[in-house]
């Protein structure tokens, strides 16, 4: 639609590129962003930017990193994807081609982060995707890992067994019906493993029902679940999605339990006018603020203090993933970004503020637990940990 | 209605009018004027000019230079709808009815640009609304009545027959209540019957309505029974004036325009 | 059967929305024969309106609805004012393009004041009322209701007062309205006020219903109101009705039997099926011969 404008700004953007590449290159190694700034998910961009700044930052005061003998500070190349997956494949060719980031975090949505480690993978480049839970953002088609695509987040393969699980064991739910969003990618496949391991655990789905991304008015699928009766709605969504369902749901007098998965936890979720609707239910999540881990409590008052609110999953998931970043940089002990993406496969182990990470053998997807949230009374009220 | 206070000259009074349409002159230096209550008819061949001539004067098309002076003022630089209300009524060759509307809508809309009251105002009943409306719908139906069209008043307009149309045009133009109707071609398409109903009708309304006319028209007989004077234009240029006996002799009009269609009626 | 009813409730209320918007295409059609395709955007606006005026002092529906009516309904006629007055007699082609340029004009401004979605706070208490198992909620029956006031309101003035001859009259001739003395352009910019006002009207309600509002939300809804108004036969305003209410109805159906992704294959389809066999639309009618 706007195609043309948009090549007219990267034709502007590209040769400011060029003026500013005639200035000699300081000694700092670039960390590029490909965050979701504008368009569906915007509070998603925010905390991303917020936590990789926070954490440049305190890396910079402390003197920056030892890279072969040499102190250097971190520089932040932040582009916004706009939550579209052509756009994100131009913020990565860009970061990676134009802007020679060692490493690039994100983007975070699936929809954008399975495309755009096509373009790390091809141009040699480690991209570490805080929040993107789809598999084939590290995946191939065939299967295997990509070499240079790893995150810091689970797995549906992990999150939603556990999350069947807990839904049958702790909620006792045995009716479960499924609305969600079919043209995402990572609703879509939250939604068949969550089904799958709800009825290997012995739960049955009485409804499976799906709408398109941009949708408004669910009351059709909703009504349908209703005659279903179902005691458990798991809703796999995008938060700004997920209040506006909860409120037709009630309005139409469903009186099943809402679930959620990752994708639910950020606070604006609640803060809506119909957040209240949500009321009761439960997800799961990364991150828990209520974590006895040191490292959480550093994290979250240098969050607070700088923002003025807390740290959410993206903000601690995007935290750990430079984390794993300047850790490889470290065991590298250099810029090469094949010698980067070499020390980052050999990490076995990291604790960071979401947990502890473990990384199997040839496996670029963490093994991590999943922590329980409840919303009561428009908070997220920790309920558990549960480990895989 | 007092016109005696208007001298012939400033009645509508056109001079050296030209129109210009890109390369092409379609009205040349054209000069002539009209009395009050005259009919005054308009000949030529076909592209002479003539509905040129009525959509200047009906100000759907501003002229290239001269000067239309009507009612002691010059009107060549007003829109349609000024000089509606200056007083000046056409009606069209081809038929312009709003066809989807009634036949008394097409009259009202004529008639409610007389009147004072507001969208907001109907859509409230506002007593000063509803007597306005019911002060509309009077006087159109007085007006069909003149014309023998009550009966036809809540049919569409588009599916009365071609008689009744090109009357109702006519009836629509009177709404505005004009000093000056300009007719274009009002017979075009009737037989002899028809026609000598209109000729008379159209006598009727210029003694009924105190109103002068110019009429384009090509059926000589038409012409003859109705104006004592008429202007004959051929390629935008006024080539004769006269009455019709002096038409009917004039060299210039037998060549210009009987040579080519001497089978016409003439 | 409980299920069909609230399916039918369901249809109706998306239906209701769509007709608001599909109005305002017609309206406009009918009068200068282009499709406006920044009306979208005027719906957009109408939400946002609602928004920024409940934001400056919380003020209840019933004031906040006209408001918004004449708020956006003065932009509407302002749109026609700035853009398309001064090329009206240029082709039709021209018209189009300033009109989608004047949609993608405003929704970018939005974008730049507003790049995040926003969310409608809650204008009324919602209650709901349950009978022989069918659910209504209050704000169905206001949207249901406000709608179809709105749309006799415009039946009326068409039908009834001297404005909707006047719109009537210039929709079949626009050069005779001005002979008749009737001021054409005056008639065109309340013509635009009257589509504006009810696609303001349409965003509010839209943005009650489902509290979620961005610049983009015209793009897809403006579409599919446009295709209501074709298949109804634009230029008529009960086909616009009758159009809005097919495609909700069709929505509706496509989305219980199938997958989501299907439910615009379908209906736009279905919908093109129909023009097959009524080219101008369902209650649309030929352009008239000229004698």
């Amino acid at each position: 639609m706007n195609k043309q404008a948009i090549s007219i700004l990267y034709l502007i953007f590209f040769s400011l590129c060029l003026l500013a590449s005639c200035h000699p290159t300081k000694p700092v190694i670039k960390i590029g962003i490909n965050a979701e700034i504008t368009g569906e998910a915007p509070a998603i961009g925010a905390s991303c930017v917020n936590a990789a700044k926070l954490l440049v930052a305190e890396v910079n005061q402390s003197g920056g990193i030892n890279v072969a003998g040499k102190k250097m500070s971190l520089e932040l190349v932040i582009g916004d994807n706009g939550s579209k997956p052509d756009e994100s494949v131009a913020i990565s060719q860009r970061l990676i081609a134009q802007n020679e980031v060692v490493a690039m975090i994100g983007p975070n949505i699936s929809s954008c982060a399975v495309p755009s480690s096509e373009i790390a993978e091809s141009m040699g480049c480690l991209m570490i995707s805080p929040w993107s839970t789809n598999l084939r953002t590290t995946r191939n088609s065939n299967g295997s890992f990509k070499k240079n695509v790893f995150r810091a987040c689970f797995t549906e393969l992990v999150e939603t067994p556990l999350l069947a699980r807990f839904a049958i064991n702790h909620l006792h739910a045995s009716q479960a019906a499924i609305l969600y969003d079919i043209s995402s990618e990572s609703p879509n496949s939250a939604a068949h493993q969550f089904q799958k391991s709800f009825l290997k655990e012995g739960g049955k789905v009485v409804a499976t029902e799906t709408y398109t991304t941009g949708d408004r008015d669910f009351s059709a699928q909703l009504t349908k679940i209703k005659a279903a009766n179902p005691d458990l709605l798991f809703i796999p969504a995008y938060y700004n999605d997920v209040p506006l369902i909860a409120q037709q749901a009630r309005r139409l007098g469903i009186t099943a339990r809402f679930l959620g998965y990752n994708s639910w936890s950020t606070p604006d979720i609640v803060t809506l006018d119909t957040g209240h609707y949500l009321n009761g239910s439960y997800f799961s999540n990364h991150f828990s603020l209520e974590s006895d881990l040191p490292a959480v409590k550093k994290f979250n008052t240098n969050y607070q203090s700088a923002y003025g609110q807390p740290p959410d999953d993206i903000a601690a998931l995007t935290y750990d993933a430079i984390g794993l970043v300047i850790e490889s940089i470290k065991k590298a002990d250099s810029l090469n970004r094949t010698a980067i993406v070499q020390a980052m496969s050999n990490i076995e182990q990291f604790s960071g503020v979401t947990g502890d990470f473990i990384f199997l053998k040839d496996n670029h997807d963490p093994l991590k637990n999943i922590i329980i949230l409840t919303i009561n009374d428009g908070r997220f009220v920790y309920v558990e940990t549960v480990k895989p | 209605m007092e016109q005696s206070d208007f001298n012939d000259a400033h009645f509508l009074k056109v001079a050296l009018l030209n129109k210009n349409f890109g390369g092409q002159r379609s009205i040349i230096d054209l000069s002539f004027h009209l009395n009050p209550k005259e009919c005054l008819g308009i000949i030529g061949p076909n592209g002479a000019g003539k509905t040129t001539l009525f959509n200047l004067l009906s100000g759907i098309i501003p002229s290239t230079s001269g000067s239309i002076i009507w009612l002691n003022q010059e009107i060549q630089k007003k829109s349609a709808v000024q000089i509606s209300y200056l007083g000046i009524a056409r009606t069209f060759q081809n038929i312009r009815l709003f066809k989807q509307l009634t036949v008394l809508e097409n009259i009202r809309i004529a008639y409610d640009t007389q009147l004072t009251y507001t969208p907001l105002d109907a859509l409230l009943r506002s007593p000063h609304a509803i007597k306005e409306e019911k002060k509309s719908i009077h006087a159109s139906m007085e007006l069909l009545d003149l014309f023998s069209m009550t009966s036809l008043a809540y049919e569409a307009a588009g599916g009365l027959s071609y008689g009744d149309q090109r009357r109702l045009e006519i009836a629509r133009a009177l709404a505005l209540r004009p000093r000056l109707l300009l007719l274009d071609e009002p017979a075009a398409g009737m037989n002899e019957a028809e026609m000598n109903k209109l000729m008379e009708l159209l006598r009727w309304i210029q003694k009924e309505f105190t109103l002068s006319m110019l009429l384009i028209e090509h059926h000589m007989p038409f012409i003859m029974g109705l104006c004592n004077r008429m202007l004959v234009l051929d390629f935008g240029q006024l080539i004769a004036e006269g009455t019709p006996e002096e038409i009917r002799q004039n060299r210039r009009v037998i060549e210009a325009y009987l040579g080519e269609e001497e089978k016409n009626e003439f | 059967m409980d299920y069909i009813a609230q399916q039918v409730i369901n249809a109706f209320q998306l239906g209701s929305i769509y007709a608001l918007i599909a109005l305002g295409y017609s309206l406009v059609y009918g009068v200068l024969s282009m499709i406006n395709f920044a009306h979208g955007d005027l719906f957009m606006l109408g939400a946002f309106t609602c928004l920024l005026l409940e934001a400056i002092v919380p003020i209840p529906l019933w004031i906040v609805l006209p408001l918004t009516m004449i708020t956006i309904g003065f932009l509407g006629a302002l749109l026609e004012r700035l853009a398309y007055r001064p090329i009206r007699n240029a082709p039709r082609v021209s018209a189009i393009i300033t009109s989608l340029g004047c949609g993608l004009i405003i929704e970018n401004i939005t974008l730049a004041i507003s790049p995040y979605p926003r969310h409608m706070p809650t204008l009324l208490q919602n209650s709901t009322i349950h009978f022989y198992g069918i659910t209504i909620s209050f704000l169905q029956i206001l949207v249901v209701g406000v709608s179809l006031t709105l749309m006799l309101l415009l039946d009326f003035i068409i039908r009834f007062t001297s404005l909707g001859m006047a719109i009537r009259a210039l929709s079949c001739d626009r050069v005779m309205v001005s002979l008749l003395g009737i001021p054409a352009n005056r008639i065109i910019s309340l013509t635009f006020a009257l589509g504006g006002a009810l696609g303001g009207a349409a965003g509010l309600l839209y943005a009650l219903a489902y509290p979620v509002i961005s610049s983009s939300m015209g793009i897809l809804i403006g579409w599919k109101a446009f295709v209501a108004a074709v298949i109804g036969g634009i230029g008529s305003i009960r086909g616009a009705l009758l159009g809005a209410y097919i495609l909700g109805t069709t929505e509706v159906i496509s989305v219980t039997i199938l997958p989501s992704t299907y439910r615009d294959l379908i209906a736009y389809s279905l919908l093109l099926i129909i023009l097959v066999f009524k080219p101008y639309g369902i209650l649309g009618e030929p352009p008239l011969q000229k004698v």
